[in-house]
């Protein structure tokens, strides 16, 4: 028994590790907000800050805090209070003059802290100053020096700004995708068999792999379009990759009607086999050359970086790839009881 | 069989719109707690998926079983 059915036992166990590690392990601490946004040169200014995940009353008094301008030019706080473990308070005395050649800038905050490691608020503070000198500027701003930032905890999520705790949504909504493929692939890969040996068996195996990878695309259709309110706004952003795939399942929809439109068995087998391949051949460029092409909200497309080191970092790789191998299983174990129970029927209609 | 399809997809829409119309009527509580409910919502749909897909086999097994006992 275990030797038929490791893969079946695997795949539970990857989905365990999946949910425990992929739930429980926490988002690396973050700046949730910042207020005030917009600072004038030569004022003294408390600034509140919101963290998330964040252990400020643990720190206490090893907490630093900068303002840190192009070309590594910083500012540090005056003093920081900390209210409790999610709101600290930081007063910055702004020089009269900013390192700048224009009225306008912007920087970046910097807070370290030797529980939350340091974390950076990029670029999310308007500095303005009413008369433009570079060279005081650049004498008042020298005079602080960043250094020995601290290594935040090890084991975190990456922390994003509108994912949030979202980010976790990359164990479970995007390896439906890395199963359906597989699913689809094995499914033409059947498909192309029956047509060479018209082996009625093929064919009912490549009816249950498309029918489970089917299952798979829809569910990932409606959990990222979930995801895509909370993230981009909308359910349906017409974002090119939500509606190429939208369009594969539409392709791959007709695979199911095509056959029920059939009454001979073998004229069924065959017409639907044809059909898997050119399905499965309309699949590929829709869902990977054309998003790719244009401009997507989905990372990995058109002007979109992949999801790269802040996206995926290590932690969040030893997670995601047991994930893909964990839901690609349930996929063909999904898949092989529903071909058990089609071959059991096709027996009795025989007999 | 066929309707049997129809009806479970017809299933699963009400069950997205269901979804659908308790997020917008609670967006804050979906955005709570650095929105860990779109996650929970998320994994929910996966589960109600395949629960499903096993009612849909479970109907498949039951007229098999029928058909034995006409057999026997």
């Amino acid at each position: 028994m275990i030797r038929q059915s490791w893969w079946k036992i695997l795949a539970v166990v990857l989905l365990v590790y999946t949910f425990t590690a992929g739930m429980l392990v926490p988002l690396k601490p973050g700046i949730a907000d910042v207020s005030p946004r917009a600072l004038q040169a030569g004022t003294d200014v408390e600034m509140t800050i919101t963290g998330y995940n964040s252990y400020y009353t643990k720190a206490k008094s090893d907490l630093r805090a900068w303002l840190k301008l192009k070309g590594d030019v910083v500012l540090k706080a005056t003093s920081i209070e900390v209210v409790d473990d999610r709101t600290l308070k930081l007063v910055f005395k702004l020089p009269a003059y900013l390192p700048s050649d224009s009225k306008d800038d912007v920087c970046s905050l910097i807070l370290d802290s030797p529980v939350d490691g340091a974390i950076v608020l990029p670029e999310g503070i308007a500095l303005t100053q009413d008369s433009v000198n570079l060279a005081e500027g650049s004498k008042l701003w020298s005079v602080d020096k960043m250094d020995q930032l601290n290594a935040g905890p090890e084991l975190t999520f990456p922390y994003r700004s509108v994912l949030y705790e979202t980010i976790r949504n990359q164990y479970f909504h995007v390896p439906l995708w890395f199963a359906m493929l597989f699913l689809f692939i094995f499914s033409v890969g059947f498909s192309i068999r029956y047509l060479r040996k018209f082996d009625p068996d093929a064919d009912q195996r490549a009816l249950a792999l498309t029918r489970a990878g089917f299952i798979f695309g829809l569910l990932g259709l409606v959990t990222g379009a979930i995801w895509a309110k909370f993230a981009w706004g909308a359910y349906w952003s017409w974002d090119v990759k939500q509606n190429m795939t939208a369009v594969a399942l539409l392709i791959y929809a007709a695979y199911f009607i095509l056959r029920g439109a059939f009454q001979d068995e073998e004229k069924k087998a065959r017409l639907a086999a044809v059909y898997n391949i050119f399905a499965f051949a309309a699949l590929i460029p829709l869902i990977f050359v054309i998003p790719r092409l244009t401009d997507s909200l989905h990372p990995g497309n058109g002007g979109n970086p992949a999801f790269g080191s802040d996206d995926l970092d290590n932690t969040m790789r030893m997670v995601f790839y047991p994930a893909g191998i964990g839901w690609t299983l349930l996929g063909f174990w999904i898949a092989a009881v529903s071909y058990r129970i089609d071959k059991l029927q096709n027996k009795l209609l025989d007999a | 069989m066929i309707r049997n399809r129809i009806s479970l997809v017809c299933v699963l829409t009400l069950l997205v719109q269901q979804m659908a119309f308790a997020q917008q009527a609670s967006g804050d509580f979906m955005r709570s707690i650095g929105r860990i409910y779109v996650v929970v919502a998320v994994i929910l749909i996966i589960f109600f998926g395949i629960v499903l897909f096993l009612i849909y086999l479970d109907r498949k097994l039951t007229k098999l079983e029928n058909q034995i006992k006409e057999n026997e």
